[in-house]
């Protein structure tokens, strides 16, 4: 009981001291909580979205896939015969046949798209007694002729359409334009989609290329009628056959499936980020409580004197820190639920609309956040509790100034060195491996060893580095400088801990920042070397014919190319088969993309009933110019071809494709199985290039769904989507850089404490307030700058590794992004300026007086 | 009551008053209303310039808060304090931190080394601060003084509690102030290192011409001075020229039997 009082008495004394730390905790398991609720919160809409949009039971054609449309393009469809026999099943007390797509886009009067830029669907279809279940009919009224066409309010409300504006559909089958007759508004949370509806046979005249068929048909239970058994007794009445029936269940989990993975990368990805927070805290949490033991170093031993165990003395110390890991993780909890609107907000901005009424605060969060955060914190506080319980009595005798210490094991030299070592080797492996699978286990072993490598050997390597930092910078400050540097260097393990938590984040960055930088240098490089096309067509949606068909007919263009995606199944001369399919493309795409080949000429893969295979697959097969290759389409017949050239796969682009010609393929595949287009390409004519770019441009206005680009743009293009990328990272590596920047105000704020005496000699002595901040805060920029430069180091190293690794993967270029480095660098010195602000004014307020005040 | 006052009188050296610092009529309150605790109840005092003072008195008696306030430490309720001519209540606390730099030295009881510095750093650190290059045969002659001449590479913790002080007293006088102000220098001592620390200090006043005010309880420590100041309750109550080890102790009995009876 006593222990325990003790333990609360000290937390509430140091609550200042504390307070940090706490943050720190809460920071931690504010993200992870956050990070739960955002994406249960997500879960509940998309639960209640998909269960109001499945009917009890549902029939599909059995290829129908949930995401992808068939190979050509339009969507499976049953004819609308089927209906009656559903509807002739025991059970059913209605049924209705509905047409949804998704391969369309939708445009304004403008030629804007009106679909969502978060990446959700644009679904068309016919409006159903089904849809009134998820919508109502806000203003005007549901489509009903082929001109008429019925939006989503959310659509509407973004776009600002009215009643009476005209809408183009970009379909498979054509375009046509239809007026706005009505607005639906949604029942639940849409999270994005953009929905269009048109009455039955518009529908599937433009949707389908067809009347009187149906891509779903939406059956209706009898009451006390189980899905299951609907699902049984529809089945039976449609007699087997090529359908897929689902329950309303079945559906709701398939359409669930896809986005759950989705949610998963989102989710693990921002769980780990919390975890390099975590790891970050716990560098913060080990530091305060070494600082707090050795500051009460004669408490303790008095405590140990008059007969407490050390065993007491450590679970003081540990039940401190169960204090400080409950405060922290409640209020991260309270904390989580903010983040988690805050990101709701996020992604309204970016597009995608969330309801906070879906809030989903689930049991396991606040026990998951509370559980992580207590046990951490008393894992981290672990060590300094134990040097506590090995103070001797003796201490408390002692006139101990400053407990000094000083002195890095030699043991932990030799263990930093031997994990340092053993990470490098690690990384070198990973460089030099010939297979990226064995690559990546290095390269994950080489990162973490040398991460705790460097953790362990960084109060050793805090002596030179400081020195070093100090004998380029500080000199020119003088004697207070000087004093910094000692400072700084007076108890290595905490500038090593200090630093090595912003080490941490800033290899992080670092690392990223070099493969995000190669990657756009080797791209750019594969590009120049390699890309003989002057524009690139391509979209979200596969390009449609008429739209083909205004890129073929712009003025200008010495050719274009059709690039297609096909689903083949290849067997090699050995026997063995793989379903990867081949790519047809026009001949001049050897122009475009400029392949060289390790046999044969690539220009004779595309004639008749000829191809190629790349070099990888050629040698695992043992393929050579010459051999004969089987080729079953898929949706046609089976072909003979002959292997006329093999293309080298050292490359970043079509590495592995097998390319035949267009021509080659009409011969195999019926006109109908033919898919549209994945990319283009095109050339201009000679000294035409602006001239022909505008042209293009222009064609393929009225479909935005496409970008147009030469290739300046496509490489800015590329670097810019890196850059997003490596941004949004950044972004989320922050948290962790504000925790460690944290650890850096805390440890100069204790330290500030702890030299109490030592500031009222100086300021009594002479020294001036500004000389005594300037002194703190140059203290703070060295621990910074130290963190930083190792940090930076280790990620460069890593990034230069991945980069060696993933040249196997056309990743060629290793480019550093100096100025990105060197800014980090800079940046991390405003850190510590920073960092020191409250600390060195606080040092500046203490009264002389006291400072000096014997006890 | 004995007035400390003297006449002011120029003396030999270099024009300046013979005075080096003067208190008058200091006032030193805490807290207000009934809980108000006087320090300082009117203190005049003058330090003469060229010799070793020192102030006694029990605990609480105001002497710590006297020399807290002579040096520029501390601000007093009302009065005035003069550091030669300047007057330094008042100043603010930029004035006051230049002043202590350059015109004051300071040897505390306990903790007057700053760890990270050795022993030449420490002593040269208020010129460093300031950015003043100490003068090198000053430096030399005041080292061989205190006697520290093999140990300036010195850490603190690897110098003995008597060594310490000694470089103590060393920074105090390299930078030539006007006055030391010694908070119980030898409070921490045994007596033998007592002793040799204050064979410096009274040796600096000989040979070297310094002013030095230092607070004690120590009726030894006290005879080394040239005067001793005795208060109580915030006053001085009385003064003793040249005195030896057992008059002072005689004096402090006297004031304690006093102190009792009254």
């Amino acid at each position: 009981m006593t222990v325990l009082k003790t333990s609360m008495r000290n937390f509430f004394a140091h609550k200042g001291r504390m307070a940090l730390s706490a943050v720190a905790v809460l920071l931690s398991v504010a993200f992870v909580c956050g990070t739960l609720v955002f994406t249960d919160t997500m879960n509940t809409t998309f639960d209640k979205l998909f269960a109001v949009t499945s009917s009890d039971v549902t029939v599909m054609p059995k290829d129908a896939e949930s995401e992808e449309t068939a190979q050509n393009g339009v969507p499976e469809s049953l004819p609308a015969s089927v209906l009656e026999r559903i509807r002739s099943a025991d059970g059913v007390r209605a049924a209705e046949g509905a047409v949804a797509v998704m391969n369309v886009t939708v445009v304004d009067g403008d030629d804007d798209n009106v679909g969502a830029t978060s990446g959700a669907p644009t679904l068309a279809g016919n409006w159903t007694e089904n849809d009134l279940r998820s919508m109502e009919i806000t203003s005007g009224h549901a489509p009903r002729g082929p001109t008429e066409v019925m939006v989503d309010a959310d659509t509407a409300d973004k776009h600002g359409l009215n009643l009476g504006d005209e809408l183009r559909t970009i379909a498979q089958t054509g375009d046509f334009t239809a007026r706005i007759v009505g607005i639906a508004g949604w029942k639940v949370t849409n999270p994005g989609a953009a929905v269009v509806y048109f009455d039955t046979a518009t529908a599937q005249r433009q949707l389908l290329g067809a009347t009187g068929r149906f891509t779903q048909f939406n059956v209706t239970a009898e009451d006390g009628v189980s899905d299951a058994r609907l699902k049984r007794n529809v089945s039976a009445a449609l007699g087997g056959g090529s359908f897929k029936i689902q329950t309303e269940k079945e559906n709701a989990d398939e359409n669930r499936a896809g986005i759950d993975e989705f949610m998963g990368v989102i989710k693990y990805a921002m769980l780990g980020f919390a975890g390099i927070a975590f790891l970050v805290g716990i560098f913060l949490i080990i530091n305060t409580f070494s600082m707090l033991v050795a500051q009460r170093t004669r408490e303790i031993g008095l405590l140990r004197a008059i007969g407490s165990s050390r065993r007491q003395v450590n679970r003081s110390v540990l039940i401190e820190a169960l204090f400080l890991g409950v405060v922290g993780s409640v209020l991260g909890v309270a904390a989580g639920v903010g983040i988690a609107v805050g990101l709701m907000k996020l992604m309204s901005a970016a597009g995608m609309s969330l309801s906070t009424e879906d809030l989903t605060v689930k049991a396991a969060t606040p026990v998951v956040g509370l559980v992580l955060g207590v046990v951490v914190t008393v894992l981290a506080a672990y060590l300094p509790a134990r040097r506590a319980g090995k103070v001797s009595p003796m201490a408390a005798l002692r006139d101990a100034g400053t407990p000094a210490d000083g002195r890095a094991g030699r043991v932990r030299g030799v263990i930093g060195l031997v994990l340092t070592g053993a990470g490098a080797f690690a990384l070198f492996t990973a460089a030099a491996a010939d297979k990226a699978s064995e690559g990546s286990l290095f390269l994950g072993a080489g990162v973490v060893l040398s991460l705790i490598g460097f953790v362990v050997i960084g109060p050793l390597l805090a002596g030179g580095v400081v020195r070093v930092i100090s004998a380029v910078l500080l000199r020119v400050f003088g004697p207070v400088g000087r004093m910094a540097e000692r400072n700084a260097l007076r108890n290595p393990r905490r500038t090593g801990a200090t630093g090595a938590a912003l080490m941490i984040g800033l290899a992080l960055v670092a690392c990223l920042s070099v493969v995000g930088s190669s990657m756009v240098a080797s791209a750019t490089g594969e590009l120049d070397k390699s890309v003989g096309a002057d524009f690139i067509v391509q979209g979200n949606q596969r390009i449609v014919p008429q739209a083909q068909k205004a890129m073929e007919q712009t003025p200008g263009l010495a050719h274009v190319t059709h690039y297609k995606v096909l689903d083949a199944t290849l067997t090699s001369p050995d026997g063995r088969t793989d379903d990867d399919g081949v790519t047809a493309a026009d001949p001049t795409y050897a122009e475009d993309l400029r392949r060289p080949t390790t046999e044969g000429t690539l220009a004779d893969a595309y004639g008749t009933d000829a191809m190629s295979v790349g070099s990888d697959y050629a040698e695992k097969h043992g393929v050579r110019v010459g051999d004969i290759l089987t080729v079953a389409f898929k949706g046609g017949e089976t072909a003979k071809l002959k292997v006329a050239a093999i293309t080298d796969d050292d490359t970043a682009i079509d590495q592995g494709a097998r390319y035949l010609s267009i021509d080659t393929m009409r011969k195999y595949l019926p006109a109908g199985q033919i898919p549209p287009d994945m990319i283009m390409f095109a050339k201009a004519e000679d000294g035409r290039e602006k001239q022909a770019y505008a042209a293009l441009k222009k064609a393929l206005h009225p479909y935005p769904q496409y970008q147009v680009r030469d290739q300046t743009d496509y490489k800015q293009e590329l670097k810019d989507q890196v850059g997003q990328l490596l941004n949004m990272v950044y972004g989320l590596l922050a948290l962790a850089i504000v925790v460690a920047v944290l650890g850096v105000v805390n440890t100069l704020a204790l330290s500030v404490v702890e030299r109490t005496r030592e500031i009222g000699l100086l300021r009594a002595i002479g020294l001036s307030r500004r000389q005594l901040r300037r002194m703190i805060r140059l203290e703070s920029v060295v621990i910074a700058l130290f963190g930083a430069l190792l940090g930076l180091g280790l990620g460069m190293g890593w990034g230069a590794t991945a980069q060696k690794l993933l040249a196997l993967e056309g990743l060629n270029v290793l480019d550093i992004p100096w100025p990105t480095i060197i800014g980090v660098f800079i940046g991390s010195a405003f850190v510590g300026l920073f960092a020191a602000l409250i600390p060195a004014f606080r040092a500046g307020r203490m009264n002389v007086l006291n400072a000096i005040a014997t006890e | 009551m004995t007035s400390a006052v003297t006449i002011p009188r120029h003396g030999g050296t270099g024009g300046r008053t013979a005075v080096a610092a003067r208190a008058r009529q200091v006032v030193k309150a805490y807290g207000s209303g009934e809980t108000r605790v006087v320090a300082l109840d009117h203190v005049d005092v003058d330090i003469e310039r060229g010799r070793f003072t020192a102030i006694m008195g029990p605990s609480g008696s105001g002497k710590s808060t006297l020399m807290h306030c002579l040096a520029g430490l501390d601000t007093v309720t009302s009065g005035q304090i003069f550091l030669d001519e300047t007057e330094i209540t008042g100043l603010k606390d930029k004035k006051l931190t230049q002043l202590r730099r350059d015109r004051i030295g300071f040897i505390f009881q306990a903790f007057n080394l700053l760890p990270t510095l050795n022993a030449i750093e420490n002593i040269t650190l208020p010129m460093d601060i300031a950015g003043r290059k100490p003068d090198r045969d000053w430096l030399g002659r005041v080292v061989d003084t205190v006697g520290l001449a093999g140990r300036l590479r010195h850490r603190p913790t690897q110098l003995s509690g008597g060594q310490q002080q000694r470089v103590a007293v060393a920074r105090a006088l390299a930078a030539r102030p006007e006055i030391i102000f010694g908070d119980e220098p030898t409070g921490n001592l045994d007596s033998r290192a007592g002793a040799e620390v204050l064979g410096f200090l009274r040796r600096s006043v000989d040979e070297l011409g310094q002013t030095i005010v230092m607070v004690t309880h120590d009726p030894v420590a006290a005879s080394y001075a040239d005067r001793v100041l005795y208060l109580a309750d915030g006053r001085i109550v009385d003064e003793m020229h040249q005195p030896t080890a057992d008059q002072v102790l005689d004096r402090m009995k006297d004031f304690d039997a006093r102190g009792r009876t009254s």
